[in-house]
C-alpha cells in the first residue's frame, strides 16, 4: 500500500502543478504576509495604533508571528485541493483508477501537508525578510533568536496544520464556493465573535483560532491554553477533519 | 480479497508496454497504409489480452422513490462489441456506474471474471471506462493523462501514445478547456485506454462526434473486440447507432432487461416492414396476402403498399412470378428498430411518473 500511495501522492502533485492556481495562492499569501509585516512595522510603537515599540520582546513575537495571517490561504489551498475533483467532475476518473477512495483521500492529505512545507516555509521567509529590512531601516530590528524563532516556527507549522483542516473542510462539504465561503465566514466573523462575546470566550480557547494563539499569542487576548497544548489541539482539529472527510468520501456515491 | 480471487494479472499489458508496442497502436499503423503488418500485430495483440467477462447479477438501486434499475441482470462477452440500449432515464449510467464502484448499489454484484471492480488489483490496466467527457479546463489533455499514468503507475510517455491512438496528437498539449465535444469525447477514450484494458466500458461514447468520428469510433469499438479480443460495452439510447457496431445487445428499460441477445436473435421474427409500389397494387395485394402477411395501403403513396411478414426477396419472387410491374420495392423499417420502439414503449412515461410521484 505505501508505494500505492506514494504513487497516489505524485499524481496529485502532478495534479495540483499542472494548473496555475498555485501559482496564485503562494503569491497571495506572500503579499499578504509581507503587506502586514511592513504595516505593524510602520506603526510598531505608535501610541495611537496600540501597537509594542520595536525594540520590545512583545513586538518581536508579533511580528514573527505574522505568517499565521495567511492561514486562510492554508485552507482554501485544502479545500481547493480535493473540491476541484467534483467541481470538474474528475472525481470519476479518479475513483476509477483507485477505488479504494480512501487511499485518494490520504494521498491528498499527504501531498498537500507535504507541499504545505515549503509554502510555509516561503511565507515565514518573506514575512522575516520584511520585518528585519524594514525593522533595521527604521532603526531597532528583533533579533530571530530563541523564542522568537520558536514562534516562526509555529506559525509555519499553523500554516501547514491549517492546510490539512482544507483538505479535511473540502471532502467534507464538497462544493467549493461553499467551502470557501464557510472557511472565510468562520475565519473572520464567526471565531471573531466568539472572542469578544464574553459568555462565549471561554470556548474561544478550545476552537482552532485559539489554538492558533495560544501557539503563536503576543497579545493579552482571552483565557488560552499552553502552547503545547494548542499544537496538540490544532493537529486535532486537522487529525478529525482528515478522518470525516476520508469516511464521507468514501461512503459517498459518484454520480 | 483471498489471492485466488485475483484474476490473470492485467495480461500482456506491462509486457507490451515495455516494449512499446502499446495497445491498438499497431492498429493505427495498419490505418496509415501498412496492410502487410496487420496479421502480425494483430496476431500478437490477440495473444497478449486475456478475456474478460462481465456479469451483472441482480442490481438494484433506488433513488428516493424512483427505482432506477430493477434486478438488472446480463453478461457481456469478450471478442464482442456489446450493446447496452434504453430511451433516456432507462438507467444505463447508473447502472454503469454501479459495475464501476462509484455508486454502491442496494442489491447485486458486478464481476471481471469474477472480480468486483474494487477487488481489481489494478483497474485502470483492466476495465477501461469513459462514463463522462469532465476535465479540469485549465489542465492540457496531456497533463490529465499523465495524473492517471502516476496514480496507476503507468510510463508517463503513455499519455502521448494514447493521444495519437485517439487522434489527439498535436492538440494535447492545449488547455481541455477549449476542446470541442468531440475532443472531449476523444480525451475520454484516451483515459480509458491508457491502462490497455482488457474491458472497455463506454457511456454513449458518440455523443457530440461529428459524422467522421462515428465511422472512426465504430470501426475502432470493432477492431478492440473482434480483432484484439477485448470485451466492448457501449451503452446508447439510438438503436441506429448500435446497430453498425454491435453484435449483441442488452436493452434496458426503466431500469429492468427487456431484452438480451444478439442482432440476429432479436431480428429473427420480425423482418420489419416492406414498401412496394405498383400500377396494379390492387392485384398485388392479393397476391401478397397470406398467413402471416400483413399488406395495407401505403399513406401519402397512392399506389403503394406497406407489407410486413414478407422480405423484400419474397415480395419481388411473388410479384414477379404473378407477372406484376413493381415500380419500387425497399424496405421500409429494420424490423429492429421496430422491436426497440415496441419492447421501450411508454417506459420513459413510467420514469417520469414516478418522478412526480415523489415531488407531489
Amino acid at each position: 500500500m505505501g508505494t500505492v500511495v506514494a504513487r497516489l501522492v505524485r499524481a496529485e502533485w502532478t495534479k495540483l502543478f499542472t494548473t496555475r492556481v498555485w501559482i496564485g495562492l503562494l503569491l497571495g499569501a506572500c503579499v499578504l504576509s509581507g503587506a502586514f509585516a511592513a504595516l505593524f512595522t510602520a506603526f510598531a510603537g505608535n501610541q495611537d495604533s496600540g501597537l509594542p515599540p520595536l525594540d520590545s520582546p512583545e513586538y518581536a513575537r508579533l511580528a514573527f508571528s505574522i505568517a499565521t495571517n495567511a492561514t486562510v490561504i492554508s485552507v482554501v489551498l485544502g479545500i481547493i485541493g480535493i473540491t476541484q475533483e467534483y467541481r470538474h467532475r474528475t472525481a470519476t476518473p479518479t475513483f476509477l483508477a483507485t477505488p479504494q477512495r480512501g487511499r485518494v483521500v490520504i494521498a491528498k492529505l499527504l501531498a498537500y501537508a507535504l507541499v504545505a512545507v515549503p509554502y510555509a516555509v516561503l511565507v515565514c521567509a518573506v514575512t522575516v525578510a520584511v520585518v528585519l529590512v524594514y525593522g533595521n531601516a527604521r532603526g531597532n530590528a528583533p533579533e530571530l533568536t530563541g523564542e522568537n524563532l520558536e514562534v516562526l516556527a509555529f506559525a509555519g507549522l499553523a500554516l501547514v496544520v491549517y492546510t490539512v483542516i482544507g483538505v479535511g473542510l473540502g471532502a467534507l462539504l464538497k462544493n467549493q464556493v461553499g467551502a470557501i465561503v464557510a472557511a472565510l465566514v468562520y475565519l473572520y466573523v464567526v471565531e471573531p465573535l466568539l472572542r469578544s462575546i464574553p459568555a462565549t470566550s471561554g470556548a474561544y480557547k478550545w476552537l482552532p483560532g485559539g489554538a492558533l494563539e495560544a501557539m503563536t499569542a503576543t497579545f493579552q487576548g482571552p483565557d488560552l491554553l499552553e502552547q503545547w497544548q494548542g499544537v496538540l489541539l490544532l493537529l486535532g482539529y486537522g487529525l478529525a477533519a482528515a478522518l470525516l472527510g476520508t469516511l464521507l468520501a468514501v461512503r459517498r456515491d459518484v454520480v | 480479497m483471498p489471492p485466488g480471487d485475483v484474476p490473470r494479472g492485467p495480461r500482456g499489458a506491462s509486457t507490451a508496454l515495455a516494449t512499446g508496442q502499446a495497445g491498438a497502436l499497431g492498429w493505427l499503423r495498419c490505418r496509415t497504409g501498412r496492410r502487410n503488418e496487420e496479421g502480425e500485430i494483430t496476431s500478437v495483440r490477440s495473444a497478449a489480452v486475456d478475456p474478460v467477462r462481465v456479469e451483472v447479477n441482480g442490481l438494484t438501486k433506488t433513488f428516493g422513490t424512483v427505482r432506477a434499475v430493477d434486478d438488472l441482470s446480463f453478461t457481456v462477452e469478450p471478442g464482442q462489441v456489446t450493446g447496452f440500449l434504453g430511451p433516456n432515464g432507462a438507467g444505463k449510467t447508473t447502472t454503469l456506474r454501479m459495475a464501476l464502484g462509484l455508486i454502491t448499489p442496494d442489491n447485486g454484484t458486478t464481476t471481471f471474471n469474477g472480480v468486483r471492480y474494487a477487488g481489481l488489483p489494478e483497474p485502470m490496466r483492466q476495465v477501461g471506462a469513459v462514463l463522462e467527457t469532465a476535465f479540469h479546463p485549465a489542465r492540457s489533455g496531456r497533463d490529465h493523462l499523465r495524473v492517471y499514468c502516476r496514480a496507476t503507475g503507468l510510463p508517463v510517455r503513455r499519455a502521448d501514445e494514447v493521444l495519437e491512438q485517439v487522434g489527439l496528437g498535436t492538440a494535447g498539449r492545449r488547455r481541455a478547456g477549449g476542446y470541442s465535444l468531440g475532443m472531449r469525447q476523444r480525451l475520454g477514450l484516451a483515459t480509458a485506454l491508457l491502462g490497455d484494458p482488457a474491458v472497455l466500458v463506454l457511456d454513449e461514447p458518440a455523443n457530440g462526434l461529428d459524422p467522421e468520428g462515428i465511422q472512426w469510433l465504430r470501426g475502432f469499438l470493432r477492431h478492440l473486440a473482434h480483432t484484439q479480443g477485448r470485451t466492448v460495452l457501449v451503452s446508447s439510447h439510438l438503436l441506429a447507432e448500435v446497430e453498425q457496431t454491435a453484435d449483441r445487445v442488452v436493452i434496458v428499460g426503466a431500469g429492468k432487461l427487456v431484452r438480451e441477445g444478439t442482432l440476429a436473435e432479436l431480428r429473427s421474427g420480425n423482418a420489419g416492414s416492406v414498401l412496394v409500389r405498383s400500377p396494379h397494387s390492387t392485384a398485388l395485394a392479393d397476391l401478397l396476402r397470406t398467413t402471416g402477411t400483413t399488406v395495407a395501403p401505403t399513406d401519402a403513396i397512392p399506389d403503394g403498399l406497406t407489407v410486413t411478414g414478407l422480405s423484400t426477396d419474397e415480395v419481388g419472387r411473388r410479384a414477379f412470378a404473378g407477372g406484376i410491374e413493381l415500380h419500387e420495392l425497399r424496405s421500409h423499417t429494420s424490423g429492429l428498430e421496430e422491436i426497440y420502439f415496441q419492447l421501450t414503449a411508454g417506459q420513459e412515461q413510467y420514469a417520469a411518473a414516478h418522478a412526480e410521484q415523489g415531488a407531489a
